[in-house]
C-alpha cells in the first residue's frame, strides 16, 4: 500500500509539470486557437537560462542570498525572460500568419519549435548539460511508511501554488473573465471592448514564464537537462492540455495531473515499456466519449 | 506559371548546391569517415572526427604511406539515422578517390550503410557498431574494430556474479537497439548459471530513454531485491536512475553496460552518488597501456584540450589507422585486395587500443573488457 | 487574388503541353547525367512525394488534422518486411498487400473516432502514430524485430533478370509509382468524391445538409490516404533492405503535415513542390552542419507569412482563396 501513495507522489509530481506546461498551450489555444508547438522549446530555454544562472552566478548568490537566494534569482530571470521571448516569437512568427488561417500557423510553430531548439543546440551545445549538485536538497523524508524527498514536497507546495494562482486570476478576476471571454468568441470580446492585445500578451508571456520555471524545476528534479527535451514534455504536456479540454485553463491543470498518474500506473502495473501506449489509449477512449475533452464544454454548431 | 518559377528554382538551386564528387590531389590517399556529427549522437560523432583526424596527422607525419603519400579525411555526416546513413554511404562510395570508410557509430545506422557498401565493394570498418548479426551475413567488406555484445555479456557472466555473490540479478536496458542487444545477450550468457540453479534473472525490463523519471520502474526493481543491477542502457538514463535509486532505498551494487558510464554520468549523478558505481567496458582511452595509445593520446590532448571520454572515438582511430595499414603494406587501393589483406594477412598488428587482428566474419579479435569502478574522487578506474 | 482561368480548372499544371513534355524529358534523362547520390537523394524526394500525396488526400482535399501519418507509413513498411523476410513473398506481390493492409488499419482505427473535430482528431492521429511506433518498438509476439528492426528485406523483381537493385532503376520505379498516383488522384479529384471531399472541407455542416455521407467519405479518405503510404513504405522498406522505428517518428507526420501545407493544400503540383523543399533542403545545406535547422525553421516560418496557401496553391472553379485555408472548424473567427 506504502507503495502505492510512493507511486502517486511520483504520479503527481511529474503530472504537476505537465500541467504547468499544458497550462501554456491551452492559454495560447484559448485565445488565439493555436497550436503553439513552440512551448516546449520555450520550456527548455527556461531550464538552460537556469542552468546558466545557477552556474555562472553560484557563488555570488550563495554568498549574498543564501543557497535557496540562488534559485529564486534563477527562477525570476528565466521567467523574465521567457516573457520576452514569448512576445517576440508572437510577433515575429505568429502575427503574421494569423490571416492566413491555422494550418499555417500550426506549420509556422513548428519551424519556430526547430529554430529554437536547435538555437539552444549552438549556444549550449548537444551534450546535456548537469544542474548544480549544490542547489538541490537532497533530503529524504518518510511519512507513514512512504517514501519521499524534500524535493518532490517542493515542487508539488510550487506548482499548486502557481496552479491556484492562475486559477484565481482566471476564474475570479476581471482580466481573467476577459481571457475567458475571448476563448470563447474572439471577435464579439472585442467589439465589447476588451483590449484583445492585452489578453493576447498576458497569454504569450505568463505562459512561457510558467514553462520556464517548470524547466528550472525539472532540472533541479531530473539533474540534467537536453535540447531535446522540450519535444518530449511538449507532447506530452499537450495530450493533456486535450485530454482535460483544451483551451479550457482547469481543464489543462486537470489533464496534466490525470496523464501523470495514468503513465505512473501504466509503468507501475502494467509495464514500463507500454506505458505510452496505455497512456494514448485512454486519451482515445475518453475522447471518444467525450470528444471535447474531460472539463470541455460542448460549442453549439453553427448552422 | 508562378508555380513552375519554383521548379526551376529548386532545380537551380539543387544542381548548383549540391555537392558532386570531389576529386583529391594524385598524391593523397582518401580515406572517408561516416558518422554522427549531427543528431542525437552529435557528440560521439565529433570525438570520432577529431580522434581520425588525429590518426590521420600522425601518420603524414611519420612520412605517410604508399611511399610518401598522404593520408586524407573526408567526412560525411550520417546524424545518427538509418535512411541518412544509407544517403552517406552512397555518397561515399559515389566519390571514386575514396578507398575506403570508417564507418560508423550505431548498428541501426550501420545496417542499411554496410549493405550499400558491400554493394559497390567499398572496404568499412564500423567503430561503434556492437551488434552481434552485422558480422553474421557473410560480407566481405565489412569489419570492426570494436567488440560484439556478447562478449560484453559473456564477460558481465563470467565475472559479476562471482564479484558481488549475487544470487538474484536485475537487468534493465532501454529498448534501444544496442541496449537491448546487449541485454539479451547477457540473460543468454547467464542461462547456464540459471539451469544450474546458481542463480534467477528477478528483474527484466526496459526504461524508455528520453523519458527522465524512472521511480516507477524503480520501485519496482526495488521490490524484487536483487543483489547486483545491471544496465545496458547510455549514460543519460544512467544517471537518472542510480540518483532516483538511491532516493528511493535501492541499495545493491549498479553495475552499467559500457554506454552507461563516463564523465558525464559522474557530472549528473555528483561523486557522492557515482562513487562505487561499476562498469564493464573495453579498457577506457586513458588506460590502454600501449605505446601507440599514449603517442596517440598525447597528439590528440594537445589539439583538444582533453582525450576523448568514450572508448569508440579511438576505435575509429584504429579503423583509420588500419586502412592505411594495409594500403600500404598490400600496396594496392583496390578494394578487394584491401578486405582479403585485412581478413588474412592483419594479425596481430599494433594499435591504439592493442593488437588488431579480423576474424574470417570480421569481427576484431580479443577485445578485453575490464570490471571499472568510479572511485571516491569521481575517477573511473579499473576495479580490482 | 488570383484570376481564374475557368477553361483550364482541370489541366492540373496550368500551362501548356510544352512545360509538360520538358519536365517529364527533365526526369528521365535526368538519373543519366548524375551520381548515384544524387539519384538516391531525388529516390526519397520520390517518396516523400509519395507520401505527401497521400497525406494530402486526408489532410489537403477533406481537411483532416492528420499528425499520425507515420504510422501507416510504418505499417506498409513492415507488411512488407515480415512478409518478405518471414515467407520470401515477392516485393511487389506486397506492394498492394502493404497498402491494403495499411488500409485496413485506416478502416479499423478511425471508425470510431472519425466523428471527432479538428484538434481532437489531431492528438488522436498522433497518439495513433505513437502507439504504432512503441509497438513496433516493443516487439510484441517477436514479430517486429525491436528497435533493431527487419532486415535482409530482398529487391523488387519482376521475374528471372528484371531485378531492381541499382539506383537508377530504383529511381524510376519510384517516379513511375508517383506518376501513377499523380493520375489517379487527378481522376479523384475531378470525381464526385473529390468534390464531396472539398466540400466537406469547407463547410462540413452543409455537406451534411445536402445530404452527403459524411462519415462515409472521410473514413474513405483515410483509407486511401493509410494505402498510399503503405506503398511508400513498402518502396522505401525493399530500397533501404532494412526497416527500423526510427524512421516512423511523430517528427516524420510533421514532415509530411508542413509538405502538405508548404506545397499547398489539395494542390498535387504543390504537394510534390513541398516535399522536394522537405525532402532537398537538409541535404543540399548539410555543409553548413548545425546552422542547417536554423535556417530550415526560419524557412518555414518565412513560406507562412509569405505564402500561407503554399508554394503551389488549389485552384477551382469558383471557390475563393480565403475558404480554402480556414479548415473545418466551424467555430473559427
Amino acid at each position: 500500500m506504502q507503495i502505492f501513495f510512493e507511486q502517486l507522489i511520483n504520479g503527481l509530481t511529474i503530472g504537476s509539470f505537465y500541467a504547468l506546461i499544458a497550462l501554456g498551450y491551452s492559454m495560447v489555444y484559448g485565445v488565439l486557437k493555436l497550436i503553439n508547438f513552440a512551448h516546449g522549446d520555450f520550456f527548455t530555454l527556461g531550464s538552460y537560462l537556469g542552468y546558466t544562472v545557477l552556474v555562472f552566478g553560484s557563488a555570488f548568490f550563495t554568498l549574498h542570498f543564501g543557497l535557496w537566494g540562488g534559485l529564486v534569482v534563477a527562477m525570476m530571470v528565466a521567467a523574465v525572460s521567457l516573457a520576452v521571448v514569448g512576445i517576440i516569437v508572437e510577433r515575429l512568427a505568429y502575427r503574421p500568419v494569423y490571416p492566413a488561417g491555422r494550418l499555417p500557423a500550426v506549420v509556422s510553430a513548428l519551424g519556430a519549435s526547430i529554430f529554437l531548439q536547435n538555437l539552444i543546440m549552438v549556444i549550449w551545445g548537444p551534450r546535456f548539460q548537469a544542474y548544480p549538485t549544490a542547489v538541490i536538497p537532497n533530503i529524504h523524508m518518510q511519512l507513514g511508511g512512504i517514501h519521499f524527498t524534500m524535493l518532490q514536497l517542493l515542487i508539488l507546495v510550487m506548482s499548486f501554488f502557481l496552479m491556484g494562482g492562475l486559477y484565481y486570476i482566471v476564474q475570479k478576476t476581471t482580466f481573467g473573465a476577459a481571457i475567458r471571454a475571448t476563448a470563447l468568441d474572439r471577435d464579439t470580446t472585442a467589439l465589447m471592448g476588451i483590449n484583445i492585445n492585452k489578453v493576447i500578451l498576458f497569454v504569450f508571456t505568463l505562459g512561457p514564464a510558467l514553462g520556464a520555471i517548470t524547466g528550472i524545476m525539472v532540472g533541479m528534479y531530473y539533474r540534467q537537462i537536453s535540447f531535446t527535451m522540450g519535444w518530449n514534455y511538449g507532447l506530452k504536456a499537450f495530450t493533456a492540455s486535450v485530454l482535460g479540454g483544451i483551451g479550457n485553463i482547469p481543464g489543462a491543470m486537470v489533464g496534466g495531473l490525470i496523464l501523470g498518474v495514468l503513465e505512473m500506473f501504466g509503468a507501475a502495473y502494467i509495464s514500463a515499456a507500454w506505458k505510452d501506449v496505455f497512456v494514448f489509449l485512454i486519451l482515445i477512449l475518453v475522447l471518444i466519449f467525450r470528444p471535447t475533452g474531460l472539463l470541455g464544454e460542448k460549442m453549439a454548431d453553427k448552422v | 506559371m508562378r508555380g513552375m518559377k519554383w521548379v526551376l528554382m529548386m532545380g537551380a538551386l539543387l544542381w548548383v548546391l549540391m555537392p558532386g564528387s570531389a576529386m583529391a590531389a594524385k598524391d593523397t590517399v582518401v580515406i572517408g569517415l561516416q558518422g554522427p556529427i549531427t543528431g542525437p549522437w552529435a557528440y560521439e560523432g565529433q570525438m570520432a572526427r577529431q580522434s581520425c583526424e588525429i590518426a590521420a596527422q600522425l601518420i603524414n607525419d611519420k612520412g605517410g604511406i604508399l611511399g610518401g603519400k598522404k593520408v586524407e579525411l573526408r567526412v560525411v555526416d550520417d546524424a545518427g539515422e538509418p535512411k541518412t546513413g544509407a544517403l552517406a554511404a552512397t555518397k561515399l562510395v559515389g566519390q571514386k578517390d575514396v578507398v575506403a570508410a570508417v564507418s560508423t557509430y550505431g548498428s541501426s545506422v550501420c545496417e542499411p550503410a554496410s549493405n550499400i557498401y558491400e554493394k559497390y565493394k567499398k572496404v568499412n570498418i564500423g567503430y561503434g557498431v556492437t551488434a552481434v548479426r552485422l558480422t553474421q551475413r557473410d560480407f566481405t567488406y565489412f569489419f570492426r574494430t570494436c567488440g560484439r555484445d556478447d562478449s560484453q555479456g559473456k564477460f558481465f557472466a563470467d565475472y559479476v556474479p562471482a564479484k558481488f555473490n549475487a544470487k538474484r540479478i536485475a537487468v534493465m536496458h532501454d529498448n534501444t537497439a544496442f541496449g537491448k542487444g546487449l541485454a539479451e545477450d547477457t540473460k543468454r550468457a547467464l542461462d547456464p548459471m540459471i539451469e544450474k540453479g546458481a542463480l534467477e534473472v528477478v528483474y527484466y525490463d526496459a526504461i524508455t530513454p528520453g523519458e527522465k523519471d524512472f521511480h516507477v520502474p524503480l520501485t519496482k526493481l526495488r521490490e524484487t531485491k536483487p543483489d547486483v543491477w545491471y544496465f545496458t542502457g547510455y549514460y543519460a538514463e544512467a544517471a537518472l536512475l542510480v540518483t532516483q535509486a538511491r532516493e528511493i532505498g535501492i541499495t545493491c551494487p549498479f553495475v552499467g553496460g559500457n554506454a552507461a558510464i563516463n564523465n558525464e554520468f559522474v557530472k549528473i549523478a555528483g561523486i557522492d552518488l557515482a562513487k562505487g558505481c561499476y562498469m564493464t567496458n573495453e579498457p577506457l582511452p586513458a588506460d590502454l597501456p600501449y605505446p601507440e595509445a599514449k603517442e596517440f593520446l598525447k597528439a590528440y590532448k594537445d589539439k583538444f584540450g582533453e582525450i576523448p571520454s568514450s572508448p569508440w572515438p579511438i576505435y575509429a582511430a584504429d579503423a583509420l589507422n588500419i586502412i592505411a595499414y594495409a594500403v600500404d603494406k598490400a600496396e594496392s587501393t583496390d578494394s578487394t585486395v584491401m578486405a582479403g589483406y585485412l581478413r588474412d594477412k592483419v594479425d596481430g598488428v599494433p594499435g591504439i587500443t592493442g593488437p588488431i587482428g579480423f576474424s574470417a566474419q570480421g569481427d576484431r579479435e580479443g577485445v578485453p573488457f575490464y570490471l571499472y569502478v568510479v572511485d571516491e574522487k569521481g575517477n573511473i578506474v579499473v576495479s580490482k | 487574388m488570383d484570376t481564374i482561368e475557368p477553361s483550364k480548372t482541370h489541366t492540373i499544371f496550368g500551362s501548356n503541353k510544352t512545360t509538360l513534355v520538358l519536365i517529364f524529358g527533365a526526369v528521365c534523362v535526368f538519373p543519366f547525367v548524375s551520381s548515384n547520390y544524387i539519384i538516391d537523394v531525388a529516390f526519397f524526394f520520390g517518396i516523400y512525394a509519395l507520401l505527401g500525396l497521400s497525406l494530402n488526400i486526408v489532410l489537403g482535399e477533406v481537411g483532416l488534422f492528420d499528425l499520425g501519418h507515420a504510422g501507416f507509413y510504418a505499417i506498409g513498411a513492415y507488411t512488407t518486411a515480415i512478409l518478405n523476410t518471414r515467407y520470401g513473398i515477392p516485393i511487389l506481390v506486397l506492394l498492394p498487400v502493404s497498402a491494403a493492409a495499411a488500409g485496413l488499419f485506416a478502416y479499423l482505427v478511425c471508425s470510431p473516432i472519425i466523428h471527432l473535430q479538428g484538434d481532437y482528431l489531431l492528438i488522436v492521429t498522433l497518439g495513433m502514430g505513437e502507439i504504432v511506433r512503441i509497438a513496433l518498438i516493443n516487439n510484441p509476439f517477436d514479430l517486429t524485430g525491436g528497435p533493431n528492426g527487419v532486415y535482409g528485406i530482398d529487391f523488387p523483381s519482376l521475374g528471372g533478370p528484371f531485378v531492381i537493385d541499382s539506383s537508377i532503376e530504383y529511381y524510376f520505379l519510384i517516379w513511375i509509382v508517383v506518376g501513377l498516383s499523380i493520375w489517379g488522384l487527378i481522376r479523384l479529384q475531378n470525381s464526385r468524391i473529390g468534390r464531396a471531399w472539398n466540400y466537406i472541407r469547407e463547410d462540413e455542416i452543409a455537406a451534411k445538409a445536402s445530404g452527403i455521407d459524411v462519415k462515409f467519405y472521410k473514413l474513405l479518405a483515410f483509407i486511401l490516404g493509410a494505402a498510399l503510404a503503405g506503398v511508400a513504405g513498402n518502396l522505401y522498406a525493399s530500397k533501404l533492405m532494412c526497416v527500423s522505428p526510427e524512421s516512423f517518428t511523430f517528427w516524420e507526420s510533421c514532415l509530411m503535415f508542413c509538405i502538405v501545407l508548404i506545397g499547398g493544400m489539395g494542390s498535387i503540383p504543390g504537394v510534390i513542390i513541398g516535399a522536394a523543399f522537405i525532402s532537398l533542403f537538409p541535404e543540399v545545406f548539410r555543409p553548413f552542419a548545425m546552422y542547417r535547422m536554423l535556417v530550415f525553421g526560419m524557412a518555414m516560418i518565412l513560406m507562412m507569412m509569405y505564402r500561407p496557401g503554399g508554394a503551389w496553391p488549389r485552384k477551382r472553379g469558383a471557390v475563393s482563396f480565403k475558404s480554402l485555408l480556414g479548415g473545418a472548424e466551424s467555430r473559427d473567427v
